[in-house]
């Protein structure tokens, strides 16, 4: 599967009609049937009485102000101020419920999204850069956030005002309602012949925002990089093409969302002129009163009011759905690594895998991209980093992988800890298909110490507990207790705060080895069956390595350990030694064997 | 760059335009323009309706004027909406020019105290802000008040008596809109804090993407992510909730206005001292005035939203800058000393008195265990932090008289953390502009990727991915080195860099250095004794006390912690 998504601003995004946003975005509420039935209601009686005020107030002038009665003018304003009430009464109801209803979609749409983001699998990030898909996922909801929070609302009471206010000026005169509507029949068409280019603008504006965001934080975050190559000038440089890119397509954008409200009042402007006209004509001729003309002056301001704020609602919608678009292209993924149906073993098979707790048979694979759709730019994709191979790590022995840089060692890891599936061939662990496994089951017996650990905000005891279900609710007694059985008090030590030490996100607060430290004390609490340990200790001092020796020989007697690492003395301990370079993995014998090997394989990375 | 505006003690929000100031004039006069013919047009329709009620003659000049004055509006209009749009991009475009030139002269120690994550913000959602604030906020406010004060005059010449009670509602909309609005503030920024926190834990899943996956921690963090989405949730239906009072208040006083142009109006109709016309404009100036009265309260609040975020950028703006560049520009020999340098992070003395020499050509190592401060020490040596006590000399001028950008081009520093830029790869090792294609290939070739170069698909314009997540540790780091190298440095500077590329490599690497850059000065921080073993000298550093120094031979007589780490070490040297 292609995990990279849109970045780049292609113009022939597929065009769809207006419809279809109202399809998406109902299918997006139809969780909430009754809510938005009684909100229906409420929007109903509202716009309904919203309606009947000017009839009232044209009527009271035909039939009394013009007439001289000012009692009857007491009377009406009396059932005026009624319909006044009602209305306040529906117009709270409306924007109550139908507010809910967007706030409690909008929570189902976050959800969605983040429970997406943790089920892909690690492809998917390593083939979109963190940045953008960061920003698609803030800005993105924030889009969505403000139309369901506000615009929703107002836009459903608007459609039922305006036409409503269509059919009251129809059912009071039907040729000055229809001369009244002509203009607004032309703003439709042109919105509708704009609609696909509005949107495109805006989406693209939006991808411009997303690479200028990006690229700052590239280069924030790798200051002293830009610093000590003086490269403050490329920063500047690569800043201001974004930066530009950016202005560009916000004023494009700009111009074609603004363009709709002169447009707008231009048009109801119009529509008055064109009943003043008329409807003068017709009084001439005896078809309507003038109170009547004034009712139909107000029901223009009713109609083409809410029409103009439409717009900005439109395009307020616009953007909502390209926001949606792009955060769809997310939820559209699925994940590569599907769980299989757990197969029945045949005892056979079962036995003879009782002593290895991992085996790769058969096994192939390459990175993304072999499709040539758009892989040609980068140099792993397509490449065949592991060709049919075979072999097994027996329970409670130690295993290390040795090889020069590049030559597949973490990429074996990986596969072996189903970060990625392989593209042919089969894993066991225990006997069992690999990818038969739960997460939890799998993760459990499963531990993988990383090259460059994430380390989690908070302090260095939470990033200790993190993930961890046995011990996550200890006090920090217990657990210094818990560590101190495992060996690892002393590792503590290297930590000034101890458990309660402060960790600031993935800062430079902490060095390379303090991080490994922390991830070394994760994997060993979960006393994992299988520990992968991908250069684990490569930025940690000698002395402190021998430290985490000891607390690997005080595991379990059962646990197998498999080893990467450059320096030979952390693999000194092996009881086996694998060779891995160039799609192959072959068994080095002795160690002697496998410096030689290392000394002299030509590399092929 | 164009002058700063002299730029006042207090950051004036409005002191933004002053640059713009023809702009910010003509997009005002615009504003004006569009409204003042807006408000013209119900006198006509009046006039038309009077006219025919009085005569029964329909008035052509009133149709056409009426048509003139639709038709400017609509030019004025959308002249406002280009030249607010122009101003506001623009305005926004140059800020972020301000802001991120002065960033790229700020330090590292400066990032790092600031962070990037509210730079980012500053460049963003402040900048962000502020845009809404001048293609938005700044002309709508001026053209509320200009319609509010222009209806009412109009309403009051009509006929006064009606005006004052019409006008008498329109105080409760303001108060009724002040009273919601001010609770709402308060909710509006709690929902800020809490997208954030949302945010805050996308984030985290993005970047944590491979622990969480290893450690199977979805669960925990979807809990983590439903607690904020409720409350998120939560807060966003307490704003609803306010807002559904809001609305129908403000819609009802505005009914209830009606109401009274009904009544008075009519009353005033019937003893005749009001037309027909004039009622119809009463009701037209009355839809015109109440948009504005809510208009002016939610831009009051952008504009405080506004306000803050450019205290926010001012405060980035008029930042200190680093403390003025050194202007000794030479060819360096090569030696370096440090005397009795500290490094201190508040209290954390991460640097304790370091002294030492290394003399121009020879190769000395820092060893030391993890957090001895060694990454620090070269940070220093490279000019990019400054000591907090001490000094560091090359030649016999101090790291700070240097020109940086000369002492740079001399000195070239290889990252233990693999840095990559999404360009290409030439790009991302020719990474300083005055690099040569011959010292490209020396670099290419002294750190062993020609071979690798040539496997890729477009050679050296392969792109490189952010975070270069395509290629391994060991690629990463050799990229580095090669970057470095590019620069031809006199002195060279190694962050652990044999933690990621094996022995084979290493050794021959170190080989390729000596060959092809006879004249360089090595400094290499490192845990491995052995590839060390024959450098002049060898540095112990460890919790930021330089414990020992000397040759192996030497250490391996004066220092017992020198031969613990060796001991640890040794088994498999002998090999």
């Amino acid at each position: 599967m292609n995990y990279r998504l849109k970045t780049t601003q292609d113009d022939n995004d597929e065009k769809q009609p207006i419809w279809t946003a109202f399809v998406k975005i109902a299918s997006l509420l139809g969780f909430e049937k009754k809510n938005i039935t009684i909100s229906l209601i409420a929007i109903l009686v509202n716009s309904g009485m919203t309606l009947l005020g000017p009839l009232v107030v044209g009527y009271t002038i035909d039939k009394y102000i013009e007439n001289k009665d000012y009692h009857g003018v007491l009377i009406f304003s009396g059932i005026l101020l009624v319909v006044y009430v009602i209305a306040f009464f529906g117009s709270y109801i409306q924007t109550s419920v139908m507010g809910a209803v967007g706030q409690r979609t909008l929570f189902r749409l976050r959800n969605a999204v983040f429970t997406k983001l943790q089920e892909l699998p690690l492809a998917f990030f390593n083939e979109n850069k963190a940045g953008d898909l960061i920003s698609r996922i803030n800005n993105d909801t924030q889009r969505l956030n403000s139309f369901f929070s506000q615009t929703l609302m107002q836009f459903t009471g608007n459609a039922f005002t305006i036409v409503g206010a269509a059919i009251f000026i129809l059912v009071i005169n039907w040729r000055l309602g229809l001369a009244a509507l002509v203009p607004a029949a032309i703003l439709m068409i042109l919105t509708r012949v704009t609609s696909n280019w509005i949107k495109k603008i805006n989406l693209r504006d939006a991808r411009a925002e997303g690479a200028l965001s990006s690229e700052i934080q590239e280069s924030l975050e790798n200051f002293k990089v830009i610093l000590a190559f003086n490269r403050r000038d490329y920063f500047k440089e690569k800043f201001n093409v974004a930066n530009i890119v950016n202005f560009r397509m916000s004023i494009i954008a700009g111009l074609g969302n603004n363009i709709f409200s002169p447009v707008y009042d231009f048009a109801s402007n119009i529509a008055q002129l064109v009943v003043l006209i008329y409807g003068i004509y017709l009084i001439a001729h005896g078809q309507l009163a003038i109170g009547l003309l004034v009712s139909f002056l107000l029901y223009i301001g009713r109609f083409y009011d809410p029409l103009r704020q439409f717009a900005s609602f439109w395009s307020t919608l616009q953007i909502a759905l390209a926001g949606w678009e792009r955060i769809s292209e997310i939820t559209k993924l699925e994940s590569n690594l599907p769980i299989l149906p757990a197969e029945t073993m045949h005892k056979a098979t079962l036995a003879a895998h009782s002593r290895s707790i991992m085996r790769f048979e058969n096994v192939s694979f390459a990175y993304p991209g072999d499709d040539g759709s758009d892989g040609d730019d980068e140099k792993n994709r397509g490449k065949k980093v592991l060709s049919n191979v075979s072999f097994n790590f027996d329970k409670g022995k130690t295993y290390a992988l040795v090889g020069p840089t590049g030559g597949g060692k973490t990429t074996t890891a990986s596969l072996a800890a189903r970060l990625f599936d392989p593209s042919a061939g089969v894993i066991y662990l225990n006997g069992k298909d690999i990818r038969t496994y739960a997460p939890d089951e799998r993760t459990q017996k499963i531990g993988f110490i990383l090259q460059e650990p994430y380390l989690f905000s908070g302090t260095v005891k939470e990033n200790i507990l993190y993930g961890n279900k046995k011990y996550e609710n200890s006090t920090t007694p217990e657990l210094v207790e818990i560590l101190k059985k495992d060996g690892l008090e002393k590792i503590l030590q290297r930590f000034e705060g101890g458990l309660d030490t402060p960790i600031a996100g993935n800062a430079d607060s902490l060095s390379l080895g303090q991080r490994q430290l922390i991830a070394f004390m994760r994997a060993v609490l979960r006393t994992p069956e299988l520990l992968i340990l991908d250069e684990a200790t490569a930025n940690i001092d000698t002395v402190t390595e021998q430290l985490l020796e000891e607390i690997l020989r005080k595991l379990p007697k059962e646990t197998t350990k498999v080893v990467i690492a450059h320096r030979l003395n952390t693999i000194e301990n092996a009881d086996e030694i694998f060779f891995v370079n160039g799609g192959t993995i072959t068994p080095a014998g002795s160690m002697e064997h496998a410096v030689d090997m290392l000394l002299h394989n030509k590399r092929r990375s | 760059m164009e002058n700063s505006a002299p730029i006042a003690k207090n950051p004036s929000l409005f002191g933004i335009l002053k640059p713009y100031a023809w702009l910010t004039t003509g997009l005002i006069l615009l504003g004006l323009a569009t409204n003042g013919l807006n408000l013209i047009l119900p006198k006509i329709i009046a006039q038309g309706i009077d006219v025919y009620v009085q005569t029964h003659a329909v008035l052509t000049t009133v149709l056409w004027e009426f048509f003139w004055v639709a038709l400017g509006t609509f030019i004025f209009a959308y002249l406002q909406s280009i030249a607010q749009t122009y101003a506001s991009e623009k305005v926004a475009r140059d800020l972020r020019t301000k802001v991120v030139a002065k960033i790229a002269k700020q330090s590292y120690t400066y990032i790092q105290e600031v962070t990037a994550g509210k730079l980012l913000t500053n460049l963003t959602s402040d900048i962000d802000n502020i845009k809404n604030f001048v293609g938005q906020a700044f002309v709508s406010i001026i053209s509320s008040a200009f319609l509010v004060i222009g209806s009412a005059v109009l309403m009051i010449l009509i006929d006064w008596r009606l005006a004052l009670a019409v006008l008498a509602t329109l105080p409760f909309i303001g108060i009724a809109f002040a009273l919601v609005f001010s609770r709402m503030r308060l909710f509006f920024k709690k929902s800020q804090e809490v997208v954030d926190w949302l945010n805050k834990i996308i984030n985290a899943s993005i970047l944590g993407a491979a622990v969480v996956r290893v450690l199977n921690s979805k669960e925990g963090e979807d809990k983590k992510f439903i607690e904020a989405n409720t409350r998120a949730t939560d807060l966003g239906i307490k704003i609803i909730r306010l807002f559904a009072v809001m609305f129908p208040v403000i819609g009802f006083i505005a009914n209830f206005a009606t109401l009274v142009i009904l009544l008075l109006g009519g009353h005033f109709i019937i003893e005749n001292s009001l037309t027909i016309g004039n009622f119809t404009a009463f009701v037209s100036y009355l839809g015109i005035i109440i948009f504005p009265i809510i208009m002016i309260g939610f831009l009051s609040n952008s504009i405080s939203q506004a306000s803050a975020s450019y205290g926010r950028i001012y405060g980035t703006l008029t930042a200190p800058d680093k403390k003025e560049n050194g202007t000794v520009e030479k060819t360096l020999r090569g030696d370096i000393e440090m005397k009795k340098v500290s490094v201190c992070y508040g209290e954390k003395q991460v640097l304790k008195e370091v002294s030492f020499k290394v003399k121009a050509r020879t190769r000395t190592a820092i060893l030391g265990p993890t957090a001895a401060g060694k990454t620090h020490l070269l940070y220093l040596l490279m000019g990019i932090l400054n000591p907090t006590n001490g000094e560091v000399f090359y030649d016999d001028a101090l790291v700070g008289d240097y020109d940086p950008e000369s002492l740079h081009r001399q000195v070239g520093l290889v990252f233990q953390d693999s840095i990559m830029f999404n360009m290409s790869l030439r790009e991302n090792i020719a990474f300083s502009k005055t690099v040569k294609d011959a010292d490209l290939q020396k670099a290419l070739d002294t750190a062993e990727l020609a071979d690798f170069v040539e496997t890729l698909p477009g050679k050296l314009d392969a792109m490189v991915m952010e975070r270069g997540t395509s290629l391994s540790g060991g690629q990463k780091q050799r990229i580095m080195l090669a970057r470095a190298l590019a620069l031809n440095p006199k002195v060279l500077l190694l962050d652990d860099f044999t933690a990621r590329v094996d022995e084979s490599t290493e050794q021959k690497i170190l080989a390729n250095l000596r060959k092809n850059y006879p004249e360089l000065t090595l400094v290499s921080v490192t845990q491995k004794i052995s590839s060390v073993e024959d450098f002049e000298q060898i540095v112990l550093l460890m919790e930021g006390e330089v414990l020992a120094k000397g040759t192996h031979a030497e250490l391996m007589e004066s220092s017992p912690e020198y031969v613990q780490i060796f001991d640890s070490q040794r088994s498999t040297n002998t090999l």
